[in-house]
């Protein structure tokens, strides 16, 4: 017995001296990482010192007198008829997991939130907030509520409706992961009185801000939940405080939303919105042009062909604007793969890739070479970066100074015994990669590269990208008004299936990355970011593509349409009497 | 005759368990999952969440179970009529069935009444007219009608025929916008409006097919002894067509038939995307592409046993029009 309970002891003791062991090590560990870390950022000119930026500013205290919209002018009546190419499978934008089709639908018509931006000034202004005010540290924001909100039912907008929405969208339960991250460094919200809340953040990001912004505000009394599953599959009849209510929803082929009689602030003056499910892209033109639908988002073809084509343009708007947000493409070069580690190779199919042909021809020249993943007229934006120019001989040079030569004269260049012969894939549906990657296998063969088309079903395509398993991807991505890129840069983002899909790990760019996105100050921050963009174009972990502006075709009935710098208000719009189609 | 039928029946669970095996199987070899597509490419989560994500969702799912095992669960639900619910939509699939299948149900129907009126008196006229100048005239038509894709000509119609100058009929739906407030024979002919041209797309290769059945099934009769008996016996050219030759040529039209039950369920994915028709065609399109695998084997499963159920039927059929088919022997 005595025996048996020395040798417990003993591994007991074992056991304790390595965990302790095993303490100390990570604590030296996370020690040099600091150091490290310090040492690129001090070397970054300009840069602050302290790895986690504090506010640089007072307590910011932000009020809305009057609403940044402001009320409409013109005749009472008539529907807007919005075509959608896809019917979205819910109206709950919670369990949505941000599908484009519900926002369209519910984003500020049905649901609404405590900030948004300003159509001009594309700037945070209080919306269903009153006013916010942001503590001096940066970690607590308390947010009034405007007086007098209810929702389409009539009830009373509170601070429980914040509580019970942000609590439902931490819950483990339900489906809303995508809105989780976002509001990761929320700790909590807290209930000061009946309109009052305080929203409480584990560390100071710009982002933080915008999360609040993001925050759609669901009434407890109609989404209240026993089990998140039953949360998840309300999917229909969404009740929110919008300028328009829910009315029906006619599966397969339309949502109508009424106009919200009770709407607290002012009242659009479009009685009925339509979003009609087409799914074919002619038959959507040719609904528009048989009066059947008003607004349409056109392909680029239709676009270019119809703006010229006086007969269309005499009955239709043919819209074209640079709204924050809009998506950008690129190719994406996966470093672990042999071709792709050394930048002078990837900087080589930068310069084989005709951008400019690329804009001209396959967009009509409705698009504009990029260089980074930021909005290409905002401030993150460095417009100095000039797009590397299509030059074959430069990639050339660059090939053979990576190392790859042509050894065997079969007109494909190799390095240690691999042919440069690589896949592009991209997912099917779109014809625009299909010609990219035609264009590109041509102008790529005149430098001895070989360039294998690989499309691919979309949920073959999103698995591929998820496990990194490519060795070259062309995609769009959605931008925002800011655009933070640690998810797709950050080398933290590389493990575990993360977005970082091109495994690029610089730590200067972490540490940029890192930086700015606690720097709070835009006037710091832009600066970071400026020379992020820098790092990127010299690394090229991206070959981006291009930008494009939003197209839309809009019946001239339509009054009031203002192109904002932030894109179209349908809720501005009205029909003069005369001219309304539906009673 | 009985006997027949309760074996044909006992037959089918086999049959159908055989189908629903290679369903699964081929849904779950696939590349591609669920899991991946709800989490989507691009910027949304960070590394950790997302790994954490795919786990709880695959182990929500059951996808992290040996694909026997994730068999045998569906299996067990299945016998107590639970297809389970979407994994897209989160909602039981009979329910997303029962939405989808009255629009697919109302276009099928109108256009096996149209094929079938149209495709049985043209191949009886073309039998009796043969090589006459009827008989050349619809063979050639319905061939060239038979080998137009009805991709294409769905765009050709909605091209030419829906927009401005001609603007005939509406491209895409089933009704107008404001077709609520209309009094009910306006919203029915509105929605009759709509049908024209999915239903002309769904029919017009139809008639081609089965007008050449009934065409050749009523030129062997028109040739056998026994018409030539009737003729001779002196009954009227009507009476020999319709009560002889026509009745014995009906067999492959039931064979036809036995297709009915399944293709009325299973929809056209081509017809209902070209003019944006949410039936069944496009639900099952989608839930293969989402790996929607509840929707997948729920629409196979119902779609298979219908196919059954159709050929059983079939089988009846030609015990009933023809007497010298019978089920004693198998009995």
């Amino acid at each position: 017995m005595n025996g048996r309970s020395g040798l417990f002891k003993f591994f007991l003791f074992l056991f304790l001296f390595v965990i302790i062991l095993l303490q100390f090590l990570s604590m030296i560990q996370s020690d040099r990482l600091y150091k490290r870390l310090d040492t690129i950022i001090r070397r970054l000119e300009n840069a602050p010192t302290t790895r986690t930026a504090q506010p640089q500013q007072e307590p910011k205290i932000s009020e809305a007198k009057n609403l940044p919209m402001a009320e409409v002018p013109g005749d009472d009546g008539d529907w807007l008829v919005w075509r959608l190419s896809a019917e979205p499978r819910t109206l709950n934008t919670i369990s949505d997991e941000r599908d484009v089709y519900t926002t369209y639908i519910t984003g500020g018509s049905i649901f609404e939130r405590l900030l948004e931006y300003d159509w001009d000034e594309v700037e945070l202004k209080p919306w269903l907030a009153e006013s916010y005010e942001l503590s001096k540290d940066g970690l607590e924001m308390t947010v009034r509520l405007r007086d007098g909100v209810c929702f389409s039912d009539g009830v009373p907008m509170t601070a429980d409706d914040i509580i019970f929405t942000y609590r439902t969208i931490m819950n483990p339960g339900v489906d809303a992961a995508v809105q989780r991250t976002i509001y990761s460094t929320f700790k909590d919200v807290i209930k000061i009185d009946e309109r009052t809340v305080k929203f409480v953040f584990t560390e100071v990001l710009w982002k933080t801000f915008e999360a609040v912004g993001l925050f759609e505000v669901f009434p407890q009394h109609i989404y209240d939940f026993n089990d998140p599953a039953e949360f998840n599959k309300h999917r229909s009849n969404p009740v929110g405080s919008g300028p328009y209510e829910f009315e029906r929803w006619d599966v397969g082929q339309q949502v109508v939303l009424k106009r919200n009689e009770n709407y607290w602030g002012y009242k659009p003056k479009l009685k009925k919105v339509v979003f009609r499910f087409i799914l074919n892209d002619a038959a959507a033109l040719q609904a528009l042009r048989a009066g059947e639908i008003d607004f349409t988002e056109p392909e680029p073809e239709q676009y270019s062909e119809m703006k010229s084509n006086k007969e269309f343009t005499a009955r239709f708007r043919a819209m074209s604007y640079w709204q924050p947000g809009v998506p950008f493409f690129y190719i994406a070069w996966n470093e672990t793969t042999p071709f792709f580690a050394d930048k002078r190779v990837r900087l080589a199919m930068t310069h084989i890739i005709d951008r400019e042909a690329i804009v001209k021809h396959l967009l009509s020249g409705e698009a504009m070479i990029t260089t980074g993943p930021f909005y290409i007229f905002g401030s993150q934006y460095d417009p100095n970066i000039k797009p590397w120019p299509y030059d074959s001989e430069r990639a050339k040079q660059l090939l053979d100074e990576a190392g790859w030569i042509d050894h065997d004269g079969d007109g494909i260049r190799d390095k240690d015994g691999v042919k440069f012969s690589f896949r592009l894939a991209f997912a099917t549906g779109r014809v625009f990669y299909e010609q990219l990657a035609k264009l590109f296998k041509d102008t790529a063969s005149t430098v001895g590269v070989e360039v294998i088309a690989d499309p691919y079903e979309w949920s073959v395509f999103t698995q591929k990208y998820r496990k990194h398993d490519f060795d070259a991807l062309a995609i769009g991505s959605g931008g925002t008004v800011e655009f933070d890129p640690y998810q797709y840069f950050h080398s933290s983002q590389i493990a575990g299936g993360g977005d970082n899909c091109t495994s690029y790990n610089n730590l200067q760019a972490d540490a940029l990355i890192d930086v700015a996105r606690r720097t709070l100050d835009p006037e710091k921050r832009y600066p970071l970011y400026h020379r992020f963009h820098r790092l990127i174009h010299e690394d090229q972990p991206f070959t981006f593509l291009y930008i494009r502006p939003e197209w839309r075709f809009l019946d001239k009935r339509f009054e009031n349409v203002i192109e904002h710098k932030l894109g179209l208000n349908p809720n501005e719009w009205y029909v003069p009497r005369d001219k309304q189609r539906y009673k | 005759m009985t006997i027949y039928i309760i074996r044909r029946f006992l037959l089918m669970i086999p049959t159908l368990a055989g189908i629903t095996i290679v369903v699964f199987a081929i849904s779950r070899l696939a590349p591609g999952d669920p899991v991946s597509l709800s989490l989507g490419p691009g910027g949304a989560l960070d590394a950790q969440r997302a790994a954490d994500v795919r786990a709880a969702r695959m182990h929500l799912y059951g996808l992290d179970k040996p694909v026997y095992v994730q068999y045998a669960t569906w299996l067990g639900r299945v016998v107590r009529f639970n297809f389970g619910d979407s994994i897209k939509h989160h909602r039981p699939v009979i329910d997303l069935i029962k939405e989808r299948l009255p629009i697919t149900l109302t276009l099928n129907l109108i256009s096996f009444i149209i094929i079938y009126a149209i495709s049985i008196p043209m191949g009886i006229l073309s039998a009796v007219g043969r090589k006459k100048f009827i008989d050349r005239i619809s063979s050639v038509m319905l061939l060239m009608l038979w080998s137009l894709p009805s991709m294409w000509v769905g765009q050709m119609l909605i091209g030419y025929l829906c927009g401005p100058p001609l603007n005939w009929f509406p491209s895409a739906g089933l009704s107008s916008n404001d077709a609520e407030q209309f009094p009910f024979f306006l919203w029915l002919s509105d929605r009759l409006w709509h049908l024209v041209l999915p239903v002309f797309c769904l029919t017009y290769a139809g008639f081609a097919y089965l007008t050449k059945l009934v065409r050749a099934g009523m030129l062997d009769n028109l040739r056998a002894d026994y018409v030539r008996t009737a003729r001779a016996k002196g009954l009227s050219n009507w009476a020999v067509i319709f009560r002889h030759a026509f009745r014995n040529s009906i067999i492959p039209v039931i064979t036809i038939m036995a297709t009915l039950l399944p293709a009325m369920f299973g929809g056209s994915i081509i017809i209902e995307r070209i003019f944006s028709v949410s039936g069944m065609g496009l639900l099952a399109f989608e839930a293969v592409t989402t790996r929607d695998y509840n929707v997948v084997m729920g629409v196979a499963t119902i779609a298979g046993f219908l196919n059954l159920i159709g050929l059983l039927l079939a089988d009846i059929a030609y015990a009933m029009v023809d007497p010298r088919i019978s089920f004693e022997s198998v009995e």
